[in-house]
């Protein structure tokens, strides 16, 4: 298990690539979501096919998040930016990445490039949306929600869960009350700073929406497409928020392309550098 | 199966079955011990029963990145001749839930089996 010193934390990284042999293509880097969610749902489900499609494939753990370390403070969108900044300069990823984030993580992937177009190859969001102020608005009520009646009523909610969603989903939301409870995550994530109509227009690499069709984040497709200068968005009927795990191969097979056809700025970088 | 079962002395256990192939058995030692050594490191559990029909998921209560962390002890333990990630990546989400030790143990022994024929 890697753990890599950012400075700011101690980040759990898991770093796969081509067979021995053969050199990466480009860079990709993969952010998880909130809460529930860690580096494992693309360690299992895309991170092997990018590897074997000739990518350098980095996945980390968020700050509080799987086996990084949990700080108390220090959960705003910026502080996940600060740290995805932060783990590349460590690991010497300076060319472009391509950019994948599901959920939360895509916000944060977003945001990166947003902050820093020009280490941005692509954005790939998975039920995902940029940092706006209605954005802020929804993830605030669904924080409250976790921080009060889950974190704070813990056995009766957990109880209900484990009745009415089954032993696994209990036992994540459990990890998720932890979370809430130990950190200041529940008030710092609606209390970040977000992003204006024109800063998420100034994106220009090329940006891919995937969603799932029954999912509340599906209306999001036309509106994302008509707020980018390149952007396409992709909707997977029969699916909700958990669309990257459930159809992991589509989803995958969609973010491989967008990679493919972005021209593998990285390794063009790297030619003219060392050119 | 239960809940993890404290139990001592904490001396892995062997699937009952005495016709499984004696690489099988190694296989099933080696998975055994490096489970055990993830559940005292992340859980502080040092005496944890583990069989062939034991599941990860809901036995040893591991959660998805515990995975993760075996997937790199098999990987020190075979090198690259058995991929954990990739043997996950091909199963259905309720198929890895209901996964057990011995259904991994199965697999490890197949795919070494694998590089010694080729």
């Amino acid at each position: 298990m890697a753990m890599v010193d950012t400075g700011a934390v101690r980040l759990h990284v898991q770093r796969i690539g081509p067979r021995v042999g053969r050199p990466a293509t480009a860079t990709v880097v993969l952010v998880h979501g909130l809460l529930t969610d860690s580096l494992a749902s693309y360690y299992f489900t895309v991170a092997p096919a990018f590897a074997a499609a000739g990518l350098d494939v980095v996945m980390y753990d968020l700050r509080g998040h799987g086996r990084s370390e949990r700080p108390a403070e220090g959960y705003t969108l910026d502080d996940n930016i600060d740290d995805l900044e932060a783990l590349l300069d460590r690991l010497a990823v300076t060319g472009p990445v391509h950019l994948v984030g599901n959920s939360y993580g895509g916000t944060i992937a977003f945001g990166f490039a947003a902050r820093r177009p020009e280490r941005a190859a692509s954005v790939s969001l998975i039920e995902s949306e940029p940092a706006t102020a209605a954005w802020a608005v929804k993830l605030g009520g669904i924080l409250d929600r976790v921080v009060t009646q889950l974190a704070h009523n813990e056995p009766d909610a957990i109880r209900w869960i484990s009745a009415h969603r089954g032993h696994n989903t209990a036992r994540l939301a459990k990890g998720a009350a932890r979370l809430a409870r130990d950190t200041t995550l529940g008030r710092d994530i609606p209390a970040s700073r977000v992003l204006t109509d024109s800063q998420i227009a100034l994106v220009r690499c090329p940006v891919l929406g995937v969603y799932g069709g029954d999912s509340d984040l599906a209306e999001l497709a036309p509106r994302l497409e008509s707020a980018l200068p390149d952007c396409r968005t992709v909707v997977i009927p029969g699916h909700e928020h958990s669309v990257l795990v459930e159809a992991s191969g589509t989803v995958g097979g969609h973010i491989l392309q967008l990679v493919e056809e972005a021209g593998r700025p990285a390794v063009r970088v790297a030619a003219e550098a060392a050119g | 199966m239960t809940s993890p079962t404290p139990r001592t002395p904490a001396i892995p256990t062997l699937a009952p079955a005495a016709s499984a192939p004696a690489d099988e058995a190694s296989v099933l030692a080696d998975l055994t011990a490096m489970l055990a050594r993830l559940l005292e490191d992340e859980y502080g559990l040092d005496d944890v029963e583990i069989g062939m029909g034991t599941t990860f998921n809901r036995d040893l209560e591991l959660e998805s990145i515990d995975l993760v962390t075996l997937a790199g002890l098999l990987q020190e333990r075979y090198g690259d001749r058995v991929n954990f990630a990739e043997f996950l990546a091909d199963m259905e989400f309720d198929e890895i839930i209901e996964l057990t030790v011995g259904r991994l143990v199965e697999y490890v022994v197949t795919s070494l089996k694998a590089t010694e024929a080729s």
